[in-house]
Order: C-alpha cells, then sequence, then structure tokens
C-alpha cells in the first residue's frame, strides 16, 4: 500500500457497518422474532419447525447441548449478555429463552451482495472488508457529506430491509471507530478537530489494531483511552512494543492513517475449519480425524477452485484440549488447488506438532495465492517434465 | 570418571558423530553426545532421533562411566587445543571438567540414563556386507538425484533394492533418476528399504577408500551399518518408492557416445547464459552435431558445438541443465552415452563400460 503523499486535501472515507447483521437477515424470515432474543449459532438441526397450524417453533438456547458459537445477537440478546463469539453453552446461561437459529450463510452472502451493489451504484469506490462491512472512499464525490451518507443509508435500506450503521472520518481508521459511536442505525461524521472530544475519551481497544494482548499491555502501563495513549510518552511505548508497532499506536491515538482504500483486493489466502463435537484424541480418533482433514481439504480446494486461486503455501492450526494453539505451514514449489496437494502438505505439517493433547479445532489454510492459471503460464514457458512413473 | 586421552583420538569420534547433532533442537539433551567408557574404550554417541552414530576408541578407563555433554562445545573446545595435547575428562557432581594443559574448562552435563538412545531392532532380515570404498562408491553415483524435503517424502532418501544376486540403489526427486546395481555373489530374498536422505550423506562422509568390509544389516523398519569403529543405526523411509523399472526406457534408437569431460564442459560454459532460475538449455542433435544452446531473461545467449558420430533423427530437446551437469560430475568414466527417442521423452544416459548405470533425465519444455 502506497502511503499518501502528506499534501493532500482531506479525504472522506466511510465505514458501513451493517446492524447485527445475520441476526437481521432472519429477522427478515421470521418477522415474528422482532423485538425477542435471538441469537444465530445452531446448527442445522435447531433449524424452525413448521407446526400444523403453520406457525413456527423456534429451538430456544435452554435445550442446546454442544460446541457452537454465537455468530450474531440481537440488541435484545446484547442486553442480556450475549456477544458474538462466545459459547452458545455459554450463552443459554444468561438468555435461557432466547431463540437460536442455525447460521445460513448462503442467505447472509446474498444480502451483503446486494447491499454492496446498492452502495456501488452511488459510490463506487468500495474495499471490501467481509460479509458486513466495506470502506467507502467518497472524496471525488460532489454531494455534502451529510446528505450522501444519508442517501447510501437509505439505499442499503431500500434493497435489503436492513438497517447499517455508517461514519465518515479522514481516514480508515477513524471511519471504522466512528461507525461504532451510533449504532444501530447511526450516521456519524468526524473531522480531525472532533479527536479530543469523541475519539480520545474511548477505550484503547476501540481502535481497529489493537487487541486484547496488547490493550492488556497497555493498561498495565496506566494506559486506558485512546486520549491517554496520545498523551503517552513515546519512549515508553517504544520500550514495550517495539519501534514500528509504537509509532504505529502513536498515529492511530492521534487519528492519522494513511491507508488508501483498497478497492480490488486480491485475496491473501484461502482457509476453513472445524471445531469437533468433542476433544478427538489422535490415536483413537484417528479414522475421525482423517475424515475431518480430508473434507477440509476437499472444501478449501473447492473454495479456491470457486475463487479461481491457487497456492503455494498450505497450513494447519491445530487448537488442544486446553485452547492452546499451534500452526504450521510449508511452502510448496510450485500453486495448487489440487485437494490431494493440500492434504499430502497437511500430513508432512502435522507431523511436526507433538500430540500431547486431544483436539478441539482443526484448520487448513492456502496462501501465498495466485490467480488459477498465472502459475500454468509460468510453467508452460519453463516446463520440466516430471518422470511417467 | 576420569580418563586420559589424547586429543587427536578423542577429536576422530568426536567430529565424526557431531554431524547429525540437530542445531535446533526440541529436546535439549539432543544437542548433547552420550560419552561411555568401558573395558579400554571410550565411545561416543549422538542421535537425532532418526539415526544414531556411535563410534569407540580404544583407550584405557579407570572404570566405567557414562555421561551427556554438549556435542558442539566439546567438538569446538578440542578443536581449539594444541595437536596432541593429553586431555583429561573428569566427571564432578553433573559437570564435565575438561583440562589439556594450562587449559580448564567446565561443562554442564545431563544424565546418560535420560540419552535417548536407539535400540537395535532384534529382528534383522538380511545381512551384506561388502568393501566399504564399492558401497561408498555405489552411493555417491546415485545420491545426487534424491530429493530434498519433498512433500512426497518417499523421495526424500535412497531406495536399496536387494533381488537374488543383484543390489539395486535409485534416487529420484520426480525430474531425473539416478540407478546402479552390483552383483551380489549369492543370493538373497527380495528385501527393499529406503534410507534417509541425510543418513545417505553421512555415509558418504564416514566411509573411507579402503576396502575394509562395511557390515548392512537390513530390518522392515532399520537400517544399521558397521564399519572402522563406527556403528550407524538409521531408521528407514516408511512408504512406498515409485516403480523405477516404469521409467527406464530401454528402445531410445537416437544415440551417440561422447568424452564426458568435453560435454561437461561445454555444458558448464553454456549454463553461464541459461534462465537463472529454470536452468534451460537446448541439446541440439544433427548430422555428426551437438549444439548446446542457452539464452536468459536478458536475451544473451550461448551457443556451443560439439563434434559427434550420429546418424540419427534430428532433434531439438530442452533441459534443466543441472541435471545433466550433475549427472557428468558424479561418474568417473570417460565415455558416456546419451540416448533419445524424440523431444518429449526422457534422456537416457550411461556409461559404455558400466552397464550397471542408468540416469534417466525428463525434457524441459523451453
Amino acid at each position: 500500500m502506497e502511503p499518501l503523499p502528506a499534501n493532500h486535501s482531506p479525504r472522506r472515507i466511510a465505514h458501513l457497518d451493517m446492524d447485527m447483521f445475520f441476526a437481521g437477515v432472519e429477522l427478515l424470515r421470521y418477522p415474528e422474532l422482532r423485538g425477542l432474543p435471538m441469537v444465530v449459532g445452531g446448527r442445522s438441526i435447531d433449524a424452525p419447525r413448521v407446526l400444523p397450524d403453520g406457525t413456527r417453533s423456534f429451538a430456544k438456547l435452554r435445550n442446546y447441548v454442544g460446541r457452537g458459537v454465537v455468530t450474531t445477537s440481537t440488541y435484545e440478546a446484547r442486553a442480556l449478555g450475549v456477544f458474538s463469539a462466545m459459547g452458545v453453552m455459554k450463552a443459554a446461561k444468561l438468555a435461557l429463552d432466547a431463540v437460536l437459529l442455525p447460521a445460513d450463510f448462503n442467505a447472509y452472502r446474498h444480502y451483503s451482495l446486494l447491499f454492496k451493489q446498492a452502495v456501488s451504484i452511488i459510490a463506487p469506490e468500495i474495499e471490501d472488508r467481509g460479509i458486513d462491512e466495506i470502506y467507502i472512499d467518497l472524496t471525488q464525490h460532489a454531494e455534502e457529506t451529510h446528505a450522501l451518507a444519508a442517501r447510501i443509508k437509505q439505499a442499503v435500506f431500500e434493497a435489503t430491509g436492513l438497517r447499517c450503521s455508517i461514519a465518515v472520518a479522514p481516514n480508515k481508521l477513524l471511519a471504522k471507530i466512528g461507525s461504532d459511536l451510533d449504532k444501530p442505525d447511526g450516521l456519524t461524521i468526524l473531522a480531525p478537530e472532533d479527536i479530543p472530544a469523541r475519539i480520545w475519551p474511548l477505550k484503547a481497544s476501540k481502535v481497529n489494531g489493537i487487541g486484547p494482548k496488547a490493550a492488556q499491555r497497555l493498561a498495565s502501563l496506566g494506559i486506558e483511552t485512546i486520549g491517554q495513549l496520545a498523551q503517552a510518552d513515546p519512549k515508553v511505548l517504544l520500550e514495550h512494543f517495539g519501534r514500528s508497532y509504537a509509532e504505529w499506536l502513536i498515529d492511530a491515538a492521534n487519528g492519522r492513517d494513511n491507508r488508501p482504500v483498497v478497492t480490488r483486493s486480491e485475496p491473501k489466502s484461502v482457509s476453513r475449519e472445524t471445531t469437533f463435537e468433542r476433544d478427538l484424541h489422535v490415536r483413537q480418533d484417528r479414522q475421525l480425524l482423517t475424515d475431518a482433514l480430508t473434507r477440509l481439504c476437499d472444501r478449501v480446494a473447492d473454495d479456491l477452485k470457486r475463487k479461481g486461486y491457487e497456492g503455494k503455501t498450505i497450513g494447519i492450526k491445530l487448537r488442544f484440549q486446553d485452547f492452546s494453539t499451534v500452526t504450521r505451514d510449508i511452502t510448496l514449489p510450485y500453486v495448487t488447488q489440487r485437494p490431494d496437494d493440500i492434504l499430502q502438505a497437511s500430513r508432512e505439517c502435522l507431523k511436526r506438532v507433538r500430540m500431547v493433547q486431544r483436539l478441539r479445532l482443526l484448520g487448513i489454510r492456502v496462501g501465498g495465492l495466485a490467480p488459477f492459471g498465472v502459475g500454468l503460464e509460468q510453467r508452460e514457458a519453463f516446463q520440466q517434465a516430471e518422470l511417467p512413473f | 570418571m576420569k580418563i586420559n586421552i589424547n586429543r587427536d583420538t578423542l577429536l576422530k569420534p568426536l567430529s565424526a558423530v557431531n554431524g547429525i547433532v540437530e542445531r535446533r533442537h526440541t529436546l535439549p539433551i539432543l544437542s548433547n553426545l552420550l560419552l561411555e567408557g568401558s573395558n579400554g574404550q571410550v565411545s561416543l554417541t549422538a542421535t537425532d532421533l532418526e539415526m544414531q552414530i556411535s563410534m569407540s576408541v580404544p583407550n584405557e578407563t579407570g572404570d566405567s562411566f557414562a555421561t551427556t555433554v554438549s556435542a558442539k562445545k566439546l567438538l569446538d573446545i578440542c578443536r581449539s587445543l594444541p595437536d596432541s595435547s593429553e586431555i583429561k575428562l573428569a566427571d564432578q557432581d553433573s559437570r564435565l571438567q575438561i583440562s589439556a594443559g594450562r587449559s580448564k574448562f567446565n561443562l554442564q552435563t545431563l544424565p546418560s540414563a535420560d540419552y535417548p538412545t536407539m535400540t537395535r531392532t532384534p529382528n534383522t532380515q538380511l545381512t551384506l556386507r561388502m568393501p566399504q570404498n564399492a558401497f561408498r562408491q555405489l552411493l555417491r553415483q546415485v545420491e545426487f538425484a534424491m530429493a530434498q524435503q519433498d512433500i512426497r517424502y518417499y523421495l526424500n532418501g535412497l531406495l536399496l533394492e536387494i533381488n537374488a544376486e543383484k543390489l539395486h540403489i535409485v534416487g529420484t526427486d520426480g525430474h531425473r533418476l539416478s540407478y546402479i546395481s552390483c552383483d551380489l555373489g549369492q543370493s538373497f530374498e527380495k528385501q527393499e528399504v529406503i534410507l534417509p536422505r541425510k543418513t545417505v550423506t553421512e555415509l558418504i562422509k564416514l566411509m573411507d577408500d579402503s576396502e575394509e568390509e562395511v557390515l548392512i544389516e537390513i530390518s522392515s523398519n532399520q537400517a544399521n551399518f558397521t564399519f572402522n569403529n563406527i556403528r550407524l543405526i538409521s531408521k528407514v523411509i516408511d512408504g512406498k518408492f515409485p516403480d523405477y523399472n516404469r521409467v527406464i526406457p530401454t528402445g531410445h534408437q537416437n544415440k551417440f557416445e561422447i568424452n564426458r569431460v568435453m560435454v561437461l564442459q561445454a555444458m558448464q560454459r553454456a549454463s553461464i547464459l541459461s534462465n537463472e532460475k529454470y536452468r534451460g538449455i537446448r541439446m541440439v542433435l544433427g548430422a555428426n552435431s551437438l549444439r548446446l544452446i542457452s539464452s536468459n531473461s536478458e536475451q544473451e545467449e550461448a551457443e556451443e558445438e560439439l563434434e559427434i558420430n550420429y546418424t540419427g533423427d534430428p532433434l531439438d530437446v530442452g533441459f534443466n541443465v543441472t541435471y545433466l551437469i550433475d549427472v557428468l560430475n558424479n561418474i568417473q568414466n570417460e565415455k558416456v552415452e546419451f540416448a533419445f527417442a524424440d523431444a518429449n521423452s526422457s534422456c537416457l544416459v550411461t556409461v559404455p563400460d558400466n552397464q550397471n548405470y542408468r540416469y534417466v533425465v525428463m525434457p524441459m519444455r523451453i
């Protein structure tokens, strides 16, 4: 990413974040759940059943047994303390009567496409940040900021029936923080002069890039808010975080961020992972593990094929019983999207892990991606034939 | 324990076993070597859990002892002491004291009982003996074709196949294959193992040019080699080596003989301007002529013309020149023969005075 020249005119970068996106999509299908606590994160057996009288019967959190995690919760469920990434069983303790729905990624992808298309008609400079959020570069747009942002929100609602929160700021960092300030259905405009009043009182962890560990270390230095971070002694930060991260922290706290909106990004990696129904033993459950591994490799290969990529770095991720996580990867001399190659490489990676505990999660990742066929062309030029064993 | 030993006597086994000590060890004790003394000899053992090398030297020892100490530090110390120094080793309170002349060193030790020595499997299925220079020569002629860190893990080693009265040794990385066989003088039941790459390179390093025998003992999961007071125990690669017979061609009609050194030197010159990454070179065959042509990404070109005795089809075949230079460098014979079918099939390299050697290399489309 090229940093922008210092003397550019102020940019107008919007961050648009769909409000409780998965839950929102579900509410479109099951409007009778509006106003009720509801979480998405079940399995397909938790899907609602249609009763003889035509009404639907929904699974309740209280009956849930399993190891899924909450992917989204409605604001009513959040009021009870249920947030995404929480184990569903744990959520059940907080909200016994909340409705549980299985995640339906096909539906979410469909609505994701709808809202992005709607935005792109108004402002085409979009950076895709995942299924439910985007950055939009509005710098070149003639329209006044507030009216423009309101028009984008309206377009999203008309296309999907879903609400979103949007913030417009001089850069991505501030826009991302801003879109969270007025949720749901928010519209926030931040200028550099708003930083002391609106950004500095916030917790440091609100900055995208200050994760739980960094936040904890900052707290141990007495730095809780973004404002305190902005006032912090650079030397102290340097000492605790290393040069590049310390410099970034200082810039971030002062609302400085030159990253451009990347409208056409190439994926860096494709991955799939699965959490087992129960923790698996490496030897006793060998067959289950082999099946899971093969299935993951097939799915990653399918993903690569669908997206039109092949990769050369194959990695595995293992999470053990005690939640400790290890990753290993191997770089092949060629790019591939073949499930056999991915499987073989993952096996090599697995050999490099000491299996001391039962396994909770297994993941496969393919990185070092190149669009399919690019590698082929290179090989065309100098193609070494293989021995025909 | 207390032993007195000459520096040069100790240095030999120390250097011999040091080659396999892991630098990046997962288990701290693996960076140590096992030092044992009994019955008038001192023996040193190193292992990386895949293979183990032990070497013993005769030396009067007071009593039996065993301890483990950092292999690298002990080697560095011995190396840097003056030639023929008398070294005293004494084991005290989990420390190894080394003194020589006015130098003193005090090293940490770990208990010998914790050292993960590999044990020999009892069920040796096959025992072979041959002069170590002969065995070493066999390995040297094929080892360069082994794969390195290939995900087809069974290629990262050499196949040793014993069948009836013959020993066949094969190495391949999937692009080229080297094969050699020799007569054993007696008949054996069919047996095959894949020796790991590291074992092969250590064997080549440790065996010398003497006629002294190497004892080779093979079982389904282990190969043991005994020579020159050295005992090498190696795991074997558990996998199925590809069927080499399928890719060694028999009917290639377009062939010529050429002086090995002459074609080697011409290839080395031509390789200078071959593509840095792919190392492509064209072999262009016409009536009584071989031209070697290369060019790189800067459009620089090299051409070598060699006079040969050739009446076959005109051919223009590309190769990775490294694969050709490799074989020419690793055989010693005066003449080599190249045989082709067409531009898309393999090239067979043989030596007219040794029917037991074959090298197959696949072409590269340039």
